[in-house]
């Protein structure tokens, strides 16, 4: 019955981070692939949470009190200005703001610039929209923005660019002189974009993230999306956004409606507590994250790996495998979780080396699976442990043993 | 209400930078969707102090043994993306669950997948296995996301209408709706709004229809816990259609929890497969701690689902009662919290004006059924009330109707 599938569905191949973490659960692996925290979320906002349950907040419910919060934020952070009453969407997690934006403005046949490397669901939700796919590559190993590159893949055709920053999987935070460049775009040819925004309190070295939407000439055609998890380590309570113009607001959230109607009730009460945090939480969290990035760095080197590129937000690490190690990067994690019981991210699978744009090099595509993707969104006690497994990759005389 | 362009602004060579603040382009698909009738209702609700029984969810809360499930998951930690495809303990209670009121016995791993509320689970269900173009019947009046989310899949609809009084399935008209061509058939029983069961007998015309046409069943079953003048009968059951149905289900209304969105989808591994797909990039994951609760309270015992029914047995009683004084016409509901009314006899022209009327000059909330037909003339003389509410607030309700509704 293969042929009652839709033919979008049949396209699509299970998750490769799904079995590789499938095989990492098997061989009780420490796992710094999957991208969410093994700390507990802030206690004040969990027992906002636990209050609303009790306080009977559980029937549907839409909690407008999100939306005056976010727009505060907005204005605070970015210099935004946002009616809570007509420009935003609360929906189940960043992924349903993104899937119903999508649905929003996409029609068949429209095209949708994408950077590559990137992250996997984006693609999926612009195809069954009936969208096109176009890829930029950026440059490693910095991971540039190549402006011509960029200028060349819109057309008349082109309806949105999707942008992630701070950028999974690089951790990239889009300079200004490139979101400019991203906005030059845009109001050339008439198109929107559309952002995820989930790591944007996730920055380090004193970098800041900018809205893309702040720039002049944007907040009109832009598309923000963002959400709770990343920011107050709740990824698994579903609470996003979408932030826009009336007009494209008011089609998402009729689109939300349809395929979820509301998001959880007692988490978007907790939602308030945690938006109205102080700004000490956020200085924290920005400052843990950037020691354990750090650790990270630290971490590879001391097993061979030169990090050309310092995560500037997120919380992943995106590292080529060393010179001299001849495995391939889906190889290299089988090996990494056999011999050190550590797992990390073949980073093959966020690169869409067909659909390139760029095909001028012929070892354009090979650098494609010569990465791996660390996430240090863990506890230090995790990432601790995680270094002693890799300092016992090293031989009696200080060499790697895992190079093949 | 959206505003939709779908006049195109752009031309083939780059122009000079635009400062012009014209509406963001929307999608074509988009004239389905429009700011929900439930949201209008409630809003002029609350502006006149109106008693809601227009939107199905409860006044009263959930089981406390469920919430402090879900609190002591929260505490636990247990706050992180859950298996997309759901928490395992959790569709092992499914699977279990469907085993105790089917009879049929099925993998958790491979044929159950755990969605953001039901309305989610039709949103997979459609996107993961409807074509655009394919072909696909529709049992008028429903509930209101099936056919916007059919024509967000593209999908061409054939609406066959369930009739008062009894909303009986016309089997001359759907053995010539269906076809060859037919690629799935939308069930929901028992059904939203009228609450009509689908018989025995409709259920195996349907389902030798569907075995010779070689098409899918969708079957939304949310209110199967609240069957009360008949048992609930599952399409999958039937011989030869679990093979080709998707059964769907939830939480929410089976222990007054509607706002936590935990629903799921059951069916045959080649069609989980596409649900899952679409899943994927809708929500990725659902609330993991209300997962670890809804484990909780699948495996509630016997006693609580009798008492569920026996309270809504008594809430029903008092609205029909009631609503018959009144000088309503009232058609026979066998299950879900729904009742369905001519309003005819008060002489207002359609079912809008019937429910502005209602809330303006009597304060009560009812939703006018014309929205949940393909043709909205086709439920102009039917409202629908519900009785999800405590006993105190459906005799208020009523109450009012008597003073204050003439014909």
């Amino acid at each position: 019955m293969e042929e009652k599938l839709s033919s979008v569905a049949k396209k699509f191949t299970p998750s490769p981070i799904q079995e590789l973490s499938d095989l990492a659960q098997r061989c009780n692996a420490i796992n710094l692939a999957e991208g969410f925290p093994d700390f507990p979320a802030p206690s004040c906002i969990k027992n906002a949470a636990v209050s609303a349950i009790n306080s009977d907040f559980n029937q549907y419910r839409h909690v407008q009190g999100i939306c005056d919060e976010l727009a505060l934020i907005m204005k605070r952070m970015y210099g935004l200005n946002v009616d809570p009453l007509t420009d935003i969407a609360i929906c189940c997690g960043q992924t349903e703001a993104f899937a119903s934006a999508i649905f929003a403005i996409i029609d068949r046949g429209d095209e949708v610039v994408l950077f590559d490397p990137c992250f996997e669901t984006y693609e999926a939700c612009i195809t069954m929209a009936g969208g096109i796919p176009v890829y930029v590559a950026l440059d490693p190993p910095q991971w540039t923005l190549d402006p011509d590159k960029l200028m060349r893949s819109f057309n008349s055709r082109t309806k949105a660019i999707v942008l992630n920053s701070p950028h999974n999987p690089t951790g990239k935070v889009f300079s200004i002189a490139e979101l400019e460049v991203i906005a030059e775009a845009c109001c050339k040819w008439d198109c929107l974009a559309i952002t995820d925004e989930v790591y944007e309190y996730i920055t380090f070295d004193n970098q800041k993230h900018v809205s893309l939407a702040s720039l002049p000439g944007m907040q009109e055609r832009t598309i923000i999306t963002s959400s709770l998890s990343k920011t107050f380590s709740v990824t698994g309570w579903r609470i996003g956004w979408a932030i826009a113009p009336p007009s494209a607001a008011s089609a998402i959230r009729n689109i939300h409606v349809k395929i979820t109607d509301s998001a959880p009730a007692p988490f978007q009460e907790a939602a308030l507590t945690a938006l109205r945090s102080p700004a000490e939480y956020f200085e924290t969290l920005r400052a843990e994250y950037q020691s354990k990035r750090d650790f990270a760095v630290e971490l590879l080197t001391s097993v061979g790996f030169q990090i050309q590129f310092k995560p500037q937000g997120s919380f992943f690490l995106f590292a080529e495998l060393p010179k001299n190690c001849l495995l391939s990067d889906v190889e290299y994690v089988k090996e990494l979780i056999k011999q050190a019981g550590v797992v990390v991210v073949p980073g093959r699978g966020f690169f869409h080396g067909e659909s390139s744009l760029d095909q001028s090099s012929k070892e354009c595509c090979s650098y494609q699976s010569r990465y791996i993707r660390v996430a240090f969104c863990k506890s230090n006690a995790t990432l601790t442990a995680a270094a002693r497994k890799f300092g016992e990759l090293m031989n009696a005389t200080g060499y790697p043993r895992l190079h093949f | 209400m959206a505003t939709i362009s779908t006049v195109s602004t752009q031309n083939d060579s780059a122009g000079p930078a635009q400062i012009t603040q014209q509406p963001l382009q929307v999608a074509k698909r988009l004239e389905k969707f429009k700011t929900t009738i439930f949201t209008q209702m409630s809003s002029l609700a609350i502006k006149h102090g109106a008693i809601n029984l227009g939107q199905g969810f409860p006044n009263f809360d959930g089981p406390d043994f469920v919430k402090e499930a879900a609190i002591q998951a929260i505490k636990d930690g247990k706050n992180q993306y859950a298996r997309g495809y759901g928490v395992p303990d959790f569709n092992s209670a499914i699977a279990a669950r469907f085993k105790k009121d089917t009879g049929l016995v099925i993998d958790p791993e491979k044929e159950v997948t755990v969605t953001s509320g039901c309305t989610e689970a039709i949103a997979a269900t459609i996107l993961g296995l409807i074509n655009p173009g394919d072909e696909v019947i529709l049992f008028a009046p429903f509930y209101d996301s099936y056919e916007a989310t059919l024509s967000m899949a593209g999908a061409k609809i054939k609406g066959i209408t369930l009739r008062p009084p009894d909303f009986a399935v016309p089997i001359d008209e759907l053995k010539s709706t269906i076809s060859k061509n037919t690629r799935a058939i939308l069930l929901n029983t028992p059904h939203n709004p009228t609450g009509k069961m689908f018989t025995r007998e409709e259920l195996n015309t349907i389902a030798s229809l569907c075995i010779e046409n070689d098409v899918l069943v969708f079957s939304d079953e949310v209110y199967d816990k609240l069957a009360f003048e008949m048992d609930h009968i599952s399409m999958a059951s039937l011989p030869g259609m679990y093979e080709r149905t998707v059964t769907m289900n939830s939480l929410g209304k089976t222990f007054s929890l509607t706002g936590w969105k935990i629903g799921w989808a059951i069916a045959p591994p080649h069609l989980t497969w596409g649900v899952r797909q679409a899943h994927a990039f809708l929500t990725f994951a659902t609330s993991t701690p209300m997962q670890s609760a809804a484990a909780v309270a699948l495996r509630a015992p016997d006693s609580y689902y009798v008492e569920l029914k026996r309270d809504y047995m008594e809430k029903k009683a008092i609205l029909v009662e009631g609503l018959k004084e009144v000088g309503f016409k009232v058609f026979p509901s066998s299950g879900t919290y729904f009742v369905v009314v001519d309003h005819t006899p008060f002489g207002l022209e359609n079912d809008i004006a019937f429910c502005e009327y209602l809330i303006k000059e009597v304060g009560v909330v009812a939703i006018p059924t014309s929205v949940f037909y393909l043709n909205p003339e086709e439920g102009k003389n039917l409202v629908r009330f519900t009785f999800c509410k405590d006993e105190e607030t459906l005799r208020s309700a009523v109450e009012r109707m008597k003073k204050k509704l003439k014909k």
